[in-house]
């Protein structure tokens, strides 16, 4: 456990010493105060197109922190052959990939605090009204959405050979579940024969990211979810983590480690 | 002699540039587009964009419960930003295009996005303006868009001013638009009790309608209805019962409520046969 809390110390240094997330922070932030800025009909209290494009940034933005740091972690230790001393502490391959997933949702999880916190204040200045409970689950289930798309590219990392790659492919594969993963159903169902049983396979078998993206309700001020589905959610995101975890134990486990 | 030769072509671009520039100031712009910084960015691909924005508004009014491209049906037959100027009641009723769900994936699913029906009330139509602005911008020739922001902005928002402002931009991009004409009159009439310019709007209003069927751009005729509903409610206000007769019959002959508008000729032709009544004008 120390081995991994050590490789996941390692990430998050890294993920405060690189510049990502400060520019991806600095842009969503004047991005956001350029547009509360706007005169739209003298009305100071419309804040609902505030918050769906701060909350699109977010969104972005987490996933290119999410993505790219996960993606070069492995590649990264290969490349600059610091895998040989680290593997000879000794750690095992399956408490790298622990550590190195640990470290990547722990800094996203920090970086989502920074970009929440921000989102919070600019719309409290408006709505003077902190809807918490929203907020937390919005918060919570984007973070465990991040930790699926991490193992995921984790994951890309071991199987793809270059990190721009890996991360191109799991930009595609994310985006897609994002925009028409809850949809396949009812495309499939539109389809005759083998294609449309394949793609209603697919549905099931993808992880449905969809269900931990709560936009439209902390726009639109609804009220928080149910607490019960919200832990369905939740369970539902940690097993596909550990899924993506296992498959990159598997296939790291007899992979060579030189280029 | 490389020094030489970048400055050669510093010197080579700003010649160009020179030439150039004042040629590219006198090409005629399209008719309707404005020299904005998202036409300049955008060309007229930001029409495309322009109805996807006025649909967001859309989602907006519903809070979100909106149809995805995934889904076949629009939650009513017409959009509630366009359709006619009624009060809207909250409804609870899940499913009008998601219907039932298919999976317990899509059962779960749907803890996640809103899916009860609903509008925007309470002054907060407001929030629709911002993508209405925006849809306005990408494409002034959408008359559509001046209208719908211009209806919300005189009602439940109560900003005659902006929404006067709003149409004038318009109509400045579309000089023939009847629909833009008769809102503004609307504004004079409602919200600025000046019913002398209001019925100027609204003749204006119908001189371009009669135009625009003259030389068969097919206008729409329930605004041609309007138009003349609007004039007999004028006619009232100034007490002139004459015209409001003439306007009556011609609003009869196009309107689908033909037994309650002979009524309402038989009680103004009573009026006016009564003695004493002096039709004013």
């Amino acid at each position: 456990m120390n081995n991994i809390l050590a490789l996941a110390g390692v990430v998050i240094k890294e993920l405060y010493r690189r510049k990502d997330f400060y520019v991806l922070f600095v842009l969503t932030a004047m991005i956001t105060l350029m547009l509360g800025s706007v005169n739209i009909f003298s009305d100071q209290t419309i804040v609902r197109y505030l918050k769906d494009v701060c909350l699109l940034l977010i969104w972005i933005s987490s996933l290119v922190i999410a993505i790219t740091t996960a993606a070069r972690q492995i590649p990264a230790e290969r490349e600059s052959r610091t895998i040989f001393p680290l593997l000879a502490k000794p750690v095992s391959r399956g408490e790298l990939i622990v550590g190195k997933f640990l470290g990547c949702w722990l800094a996203c999880g920090i970086a989502l605090l920074v970009f929440y916190f921000f989102f919070g204040v600019i719309t409290a200045s408006r709505e003077h009204a902190w809807p918490w409970a929203i907020y937390l689950q919005a918060v919570w289930l984007h973070w465990i959405c991040l930790g699926i798309i991490v193992a995921m590219s984790l994951l890309g990392s071991i199987i793809f050979a270059a990190p721009s790659s890996n991360s191109t492919i799991c930009f595609v594969v994310v985006l897609g579940i994002l925009f028409a993963g809850g949809h396949l159903n009812r495309v499939a169902l539109g389809m005759h024969g083998a294609r449309g049983a394949v793609l209603y396979a697919l549905y099931y078998l993808i992880p449905h990211l969809e269900w931990y993206d709560l936009r439209e309700l902390v726009v639109h001020d609804w009220n928080s979810i149910a607490w019960l589905p919200w832990i369905g959610a939740t369970i539902y995101g940690l097993l596909y983590a550990g899924f993506f975890l296992a498959a990159a134990w598997l296939a790291f486990r007899r992979r060579g480690l030189t280029l | 002699m490389s020094y030489c030769l970048t400055l050669s072509l510093l010197l080579g671009c700003f010649t160009l540039a020179t030439v150039l520039e004042p040629l590219f100031s006198k090409m005629p712009m399209r008719e309707g587009s404005t020299p904005s910084v998202l036409a300049a960015m955008m060309g007229d691909s930001r029409r495309m964009f322009a109805n996807h924005f006025f649909a967001q508004a859309d989602a907006y009014f519903h809070s979100g419960f909106y149809p995805t491209i995934f889904d076949t049906a629009v939650p009513e037959e017409r959009g509630h930003l366009t359709e006619a100027r009624e009060d809207h009641e909250k409804e609870a009723h899940e499913g009008t295009f998601l219907g039932h769900p298919a999976d317990w994936i899509d059962r779960f699913g749907r803890n996640f996005y809103p899916t009860v029906h609903t509008h925007l009330g309470n002054g907060q139509e407001g929030e629709i303006l911002p993508w209405l602005k925006l849809s306005a911008d990408l494409d002034p020739t959408r008359v559509e868009t001046y209208v719908t922001a211009a209806y919300w902005l005189r009602t439940t928002l109560n900003k005659p001013d902006e929404a006067e402002e709003f149409l004038r931009q318009g109509l400045r991009s579309n000089p023939d638009s009847y629909e833009i004409l008769l809102e503004l009159g609307r504004i004079d009439f409602y919200n600025k009790a000046d019913t002398r310019v209001a019925r100027n709007l609204y003749e204006l209003a119908l001189q371009k309608w009669r135009r625009a069927d003259s030389v068969g751009q097919k206008p729409d005729g329930h605004i041609y209805e309007e138009i003349f509903g609007e004039l007999v409610r004028a006619d009232r206000k100034e007490g002139d019962l004459k015209q409001e007769l003439a306007d009556l019959q011609e609003l009869l002959k196009v309107s689908p409520n033909k037994d309650s508008l002979r009524q309402t000729i038989a009680d103004v032709t009573a009026q006016l046969s009564r003695p004493g009544t002096q039709p004013q004008r």
